[in-house]
């Protein structure tokens, strides 16, 4: 039997250029509190199922000295799917979902978000491509027998949904549900020869990096507060006893309401004022 | 039964360079760091001079990460809201071989010990050395924070940084006194490139480092200005006990300093990025500990090689010179079986015949200068005034001699002559 650990390594510390947006990528790279859960996780059910773990990642060659502490931590194989960039949740998906069907993995554990982006989305695309049971965004992980897991996930409300999940299987959890073990010093000083096998990713397309400039909000100068008293500055700071024209609620048909919300924002200042038609001569 | 040849604690400048001769003498080297990286609990930057360099690592300027290449020193007196600079341009800084650069540490410690680890060291991280492990009152290895976590070497080189626990443990710091110390805290602020370059007057890769006196209200201390590619570091460095003792918070203080009309124009309109602190070893030679034990070797912070006498304030290339000391001693030492004290003695021979011990012992009477009360009020005081004196055109009353502003000057801030006699003698004696 075996049991994989997919994780994402994101960037720990880009550069971002608050100015222009420009991102400079930095060298150290590491996974989030789920992903390394997920790990962890995989080691306690290849413990308890006598079976072999692997790690699998999707990432440039700087991934693996990464990789590398999970092998201390007591991962049995490493495996990293060569791709650079930020390749799409699908892709990175089916190509995750190939290399574990050549793996043979029964249970596959994610993190239920990555560091970047975090939508999640991963381990519901490898399931599906695989053709797996999927349990996301769980909670608590035990096991009933050899690739079965009981497990409670959470739902909307406070509410939690226990389930049954058997082999195959991928699931995703969240960072609470275990700490990777700490690894001994001697596993730590072997870990850095443990090989990383290298898988290619052909014909995986990489959208191109687009560099948007931040959302900086329009400056104007605000004139100091006149008050003697500090109660009286922050009164006049936050404008709380201002007289202000009180908010009306209107039921209107669309086309007037929207009429409506026009004329208050050019009134308002946020709209240009229409030009005034010119006058013809009768 | 060892696992390395050595063990060198801590993977900033001194013991990356410590691991480096190490590894490169062919010996078998563990490095250990407690932060997840190397350098990343350190401040954010900081101004590097590579000379030191030139021997460990040929071209260094071509690889080493750099802000800006400093170009431009000066040193500032401030008192009230006036200033004095000196200020001095040197262009041919800015080219190889170059003299001195701004750098971000987590960068320029991941840098060099990258080295290290290319060289063949082993770099295990995330890991404190939490002990020494000692048999037959030799040192013989290091316990760390992982399981199964002991370590042993025929050498431990302790570059652990400032208020060293193993060194201590070692019972290298007999004593361990606050003034001793001062604590730095800094404000890194984001300005555009090219605000920096119209600021500072700058071009390119040109940097700027400012030392200011008389900054620091009642505390003893200094501050600096030091531009990075698109940021500004703007910081104090506070005496410990006065800062304890005062009612001044350092942040307060570093308030003051940003809305001085010398500092202002440099600094507004940005955003802080990063505040932080760190404690420094202030006292230099005064304070150095024991550098030599049985199996036991200090560089660094550790060993307090950290140069603060006023117009020279300088720690990293000391880090540096002295743990490629101690890395080269070791390796001797290693090579002829025989890491006691009596032969690791070699290290101090080795700094003493170097800039390391030579610059500390000559200007061991600096910091207290530097600190004392003259240094830090009277001199400040008087000379703004006294600038403010010649350059202020009273007509139709004629311009005083400048012996009688000077008179004048120290009268006013209560500046005797012959204190100034005795301290500028003292001065000449301790700046060589």
């Amino acid at each position: 039997m075996i049991v994989a650990a997919c994780v994402k390594l994101v960037d720990l510390r880009p550069g971002v250029d608050r100015l222009t947006g420009a991102v400079t990528p930095s060298t150290t790279l590491g996974c989030s509190a789920a992903d390394r859960a997920a790990v962890e996780l995989a080691l306690q059910l290849a413990d308890s199922w006598s079976a072999e773990s692997v790690v699998v990642c999707c990432g440039p060659d700087r991934a693996d000295p990464v990789l590398r502490e999970f092998a201390a931590a007591g991962v049995d194989r490493l495996v990293r799917i060569d791709a650079t960039g930020a390749p799409d949740s699908a892709d990175v998906a089916g190509l995750l979902a190939t290399t574990l069907a050549g793996l043979g993995a029964d249970v596959v554990v994610c993190g239920d978000h990555s560091l970047d982006r975090g939508s999640g989305s991963v381990p519901a695309f490898v399931a599906g491509a695989l053709g797996a049971a999927q349990a996301l965004g769980l909670v608590e992980v035990g096991t009933e027998g050899p690739g079965t897991l009981r497990a409670t996930r959470r739902l909307d409300g406070g509410r939690r949904e226990r389930l049954v999940v058997d082999a195959p299987s991928v699931v995703s959890v969240e960072g609470s549900v275990a700490e990777l073990r700490r690894a001994s010093l001697a596993a730590t000083l072997r870990a850095g020869d443990v090989p990383v096998e290298v898988v290619a990713a052909p014909g995986l397309v990489v959208p191109p990096t687009v560099t948007t400039r931040p959302w900086v909000p329009p400056t104007r100068v605000q004139p100091p507060p006149q008050g003697t008293a500090a109660l009286e500055r922050v009164v006049e700071l936050t404008g709380a006893m201002v007289e202000r024209t009180p908010p009306r609620t209107v039921e209107l048909p669309p086309d007037r309401a929207a009429a409506l919300i026009v004329e208050q924002l050019r009134a308002w200042g946020y709209l240009e004022a229409v030009p005034s038609e010119p006058a013809t001569d009768g | 039964m060892s696992d390395f040849d050595a063990i060198v604690v801590g993977a900033g400048p001194a013991g990356s360079a410590a691991a480096l001769e190490l590894a490169r003498a062919g010996r078998s080297v563990c490095l250990l760091e407690r932060g997840p990286t190397p350098g990343s609990k350190n401040m954010y930057g900081g101004v590097v001079y590579g000379r030191i360099l030139d021997t460990l690592v040929p071209g260094w300027w071509e690889q080493m990460p750099v802000q800006r290449w400093v170009t431009r020193r000066s040193t500032m007196l401030i008192h009230d809201d006036r200033a004095l600079t000196v200020d001095f341009r040197h262009p041919g800084w800015g080219a190889a071989p170059f003299n001195g650069a701004t750098t971000f540490r987590p960068d320029f410690d991941a840098w060099l010990a990258g080295l290290a680890v290319d060289a063949g060291a082993s770099l295990v991280c995330s890991t404190t050395a939490t002990g020494l492990i000692r048999e037959g009152g030799r040192v013989v290895g290091v316990r760390t924070d992982r399981p199964d976590g002991d370590l042993r070497a025929p050498v431990v080189i302790a570059c652990d940084g400032v208020n060293s626990f193993l060194a201590k443990e070692a019972g290298m710091y007999p004593h361990t006194d606050a003034a001793n110390f001062t604590v730095g805290v800094k404000e890194t602020i984001s300005l555009p490139r090219e605000v920096i370059d119209e600021r500072f007057g700058v071009r390119g890769e040109e940097g700027v480092d400012i030392e200011i006196l008389g900054c620091t209200g009642d505390v003893p201390g200094g501050g600096f200005v030091y531009t990075n590619a698109t940021s500004v570091a703007v910081g104090l460095v506070l005496s410990l006990p006065a800062l304890a003792a005062g009612g001044d918070r350092p942040e307060e203080l570093l308030r003051r300093l940003k809305a001085h009309p010398a500092i202002a124009p440099l600094v507004e309109g940005g955003e802080v990025l990063e505040y932080s602190a760190h404690v420094i070893p202030e006292a230099g030679y005064e304070m150095m500990p024991e550098l030599v034990g049985d199996g036991i070797l200090v560089a660094g912070d550790a060993a307090a090689m950290c140069l603060a006498a006023g117009i020279w304030l300088e720690g990293v290339n000391f880090a540096i010179g002295s743990g490629a000391a101690a890395g080269r001693a070791a390796a001797q030492c290693i090579a002829r079986n025989d890491t006691s004290a009596a032969a690791l003695a070699a290290y101090r021979r080795a700094l003493e015949s170097s800039f390391v011990l030579a610059d500390h012992r000559k200007l061991r009477a600096a910091p207290h200068l530097v600190m004392g009360d003259l240094a830090q009020r009277g001199l400040p005081a008087v000379a703004c005034g006294v600038m403010e004196d010649l350059f202020t055109v009273r007509n139709p009353e004629p311009k005083p001699g400048v012996r009688r502003i000077v008179r004048t000057q120290m009268r006013r801030h209560g500046v005797r002559a012959r204190d100034a006699v005795r301290e500028g003698l003292r001065a000449l004696r301790a700046f060589g």
